[in-house]
């Protein structure tokens, strides 16, 4: 299988591990991920706040570059960004023209986005992904945190369930662990205001580690480079804000997988975390 | 009995701007407040979601384009996945955002526009992010030295910052996608 890999800015920056974990656990299962060539910044929220022809322009001038071939997604945001462009383009005519006149080429909207979640645990599955699993993760108690941005609104994302959205559970069980269910998959931890107004960014992904911790999980497992840094960066800060002590590892999905398809440590960049994973990781 | 509220001119014209705007279907919202029960922020704002589509409804421009709401919405976009009716606060956001920038209405002490744009500039001219930079900009613009300064040592050991800006060719297409798109929004 063979998708054109467009990584986005935070693979490059902050998220480097889930960039590093995620061609190691392709590679791991045969599937193959070359990077689209010369791609830029999908303008983020930046440019849907600021001007919308530009938001649809970036994410547009990617598309446009990969020639038709399935594109395939990491982060949740550019997730975001380059589905509502597809979204946008391919059902009004007149937008069409404009971007194509912006990015000086005809792009009718319709390149097919995945995320590497959907290309895991629909395109691949579950069961053949078990089948590659060296060292289950048994014991390990998961909480899948989903972000507002792959599942949301679901009539451009079209991911899955809006409320109650499954594939990274099915994924984490498929490794041997226990996803368990808690009611905060899709709550908002603030995302972008992080440098902005970081009150914003604290109570909300407060209340995401309280409920995590709430539910008996001994980690976070997350989709997205913004959501990661909040709860893993800002949890120490959290913690002494709140009077509280969480002590939970923050992983991507593609490090939780990695460690099942009995990948190393250091090839998944788990020492990127900042709460670290090590006691748990050594307890599995 | 039913009453019929007649708007004035200049209020309906500011309705059919947003709605032209941003198509969030506000004539539909019915007040119900799902939107509000939702919404991460709302307990914080200093006008919630449903009522924010009302003022716009009544034509409130001064209001509506003057709210910190605007400014502490993080497009989250659970109001326009329950709506009943269909209206999408997240777009109608969006636009207020543009609208409140152009008429000068930005309530004071919100950093969100700053960022926006040397977020912006920094894309515009390296084409990737470039988080050193946009932070060294925007912290010197906002004076703040101090918040976060505890982040730095932690970002660079465990491989979170890049040093160097990243190189991206294509620079003038870059600029002239860019100058298009602003030109065909009659923004800026
Ligand atoms: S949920 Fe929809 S209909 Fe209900 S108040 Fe909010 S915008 Fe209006
Ligand atoms: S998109 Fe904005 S208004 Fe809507 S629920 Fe999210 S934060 Fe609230």
């Amino acid at each position: 299988m063979s998708y054109v890999f467009y990584p986005g800015c935070s693979l490059e920056g902050t998220a480097r591990d889930f960039h590093l974990s995620t061609m190691a656990v392709a590679k791991a299962l045969g599937l193959e991920l070359p990077e689209l060539p010369g791609w830029i910044c999908c303008g983020s929220t930046a440019a849907h706040q600021s001007d919308p022809l530009l938001a649809l322009a970036l994410p547009a001038k990617n598309l446009a570059a990969a020639n038709g071939e399935t594109v395939a997604v990491c982060c949740a945001a550019c997730y975001s960004r380059l589905k509502a462009a597809n979204h946008e383009i391919a059902r009004d005519a007149k937008v069409r023209r404009q971007v194509s006149d912006i990015i000086g080429a005809d792009y009718d909207g319709r390149t097919p986005v995945r995320h590497l979640l959907e290309i895991l645990a629909r395109d691949i599955g579950p069961e053949k992904i078990a089948e590659h699993v060296k060292r289950p993760l048994a014991g390990l108690r998961a909480v899948c945190y989903y972000g507002c941005l792959l599942s949301r609104p679901p009539e451009v994302t079209n991911f899955d369930d809006a409320e109650n959205p499954t594939l990274m559970d099915t994924l984490v069980a498929a490794c041997g662990a226990e996803a368990v269910d808690w009611p905060h998959k899709t709550e908002c931890c603030g995302a972008s205001y992080s440098i902005t107004d970081v009150g914003i960014v604290q109570s909300l992904t407060h209340e995401i580690l309280a409920m995590a911790k709430a539910a008996g999980a001994d980690c976070i497992v997350t989709a997205c480079p913004l959501c990661q840094l909040n709860l893993d960066m800002r949890q120490k800060e959290i913690e002494a804000k709140f009077g509280e002590s969480y002590g939970l590892p923050v992983f991507y999905f593609t490090q939780v997988l990695g460690l099942a398809l009995g990948l190393e440590p250091k090839a998944l960049g788990l020492s990127s975390l900042v709460v670290d994973p090590m006691a748990l990781v050594s307890r599995i | 009995m039913s009453k019929t509220v007649q708007l004035a001119d200049a209020a309906a014209d500011f309705v059919a701007e947003v709605e032209h705007a941003s198509a969030a279907n506000l004539a539909a919202c019915l007040q119900c407040a799902k939107c509000t029960s939702g919404c991460p922020v709302a307990a914080r704002g200093d006008v919630k979601p449903h009522v924010l589509v009302r003022l716009v409804q009544l034509g409130q421009r001064d209001a509506v384009l003057g709210c910190r709401t605007i400014w502490e919405c993080t497009s989250c976009q659970t109001c326009a996945t329950r709506c009943p009716q269909g209206v999408s606060i997240a777009a109608m956001n969006d636009a207020l955002r543009q609208m409140s920038r152009a008429a000068g209405k930005v309530v004071a002490g919100t950093r969100v526009p700053l960022f926006n744009d040397i977020f912006l500039r920094t894309v515009r001219r390296l084409g990737r992010m470039y988080e050193v930079g946009l932070m060294t900009s925007f912290k010197l613009r906002t004076r703040d030295f101090f918040s976060d300064t505890d982040k730095v040592p932690t970002m660079l050991k465990k491989g979170k910052l890049s040093i160097l800006p990243p190189r991206v060719a294509g620079k003038g297409e870059r600029k002239q996608l860019f100058d298009r798109a602003r030109r065909a929004g009659g923004a800026k």
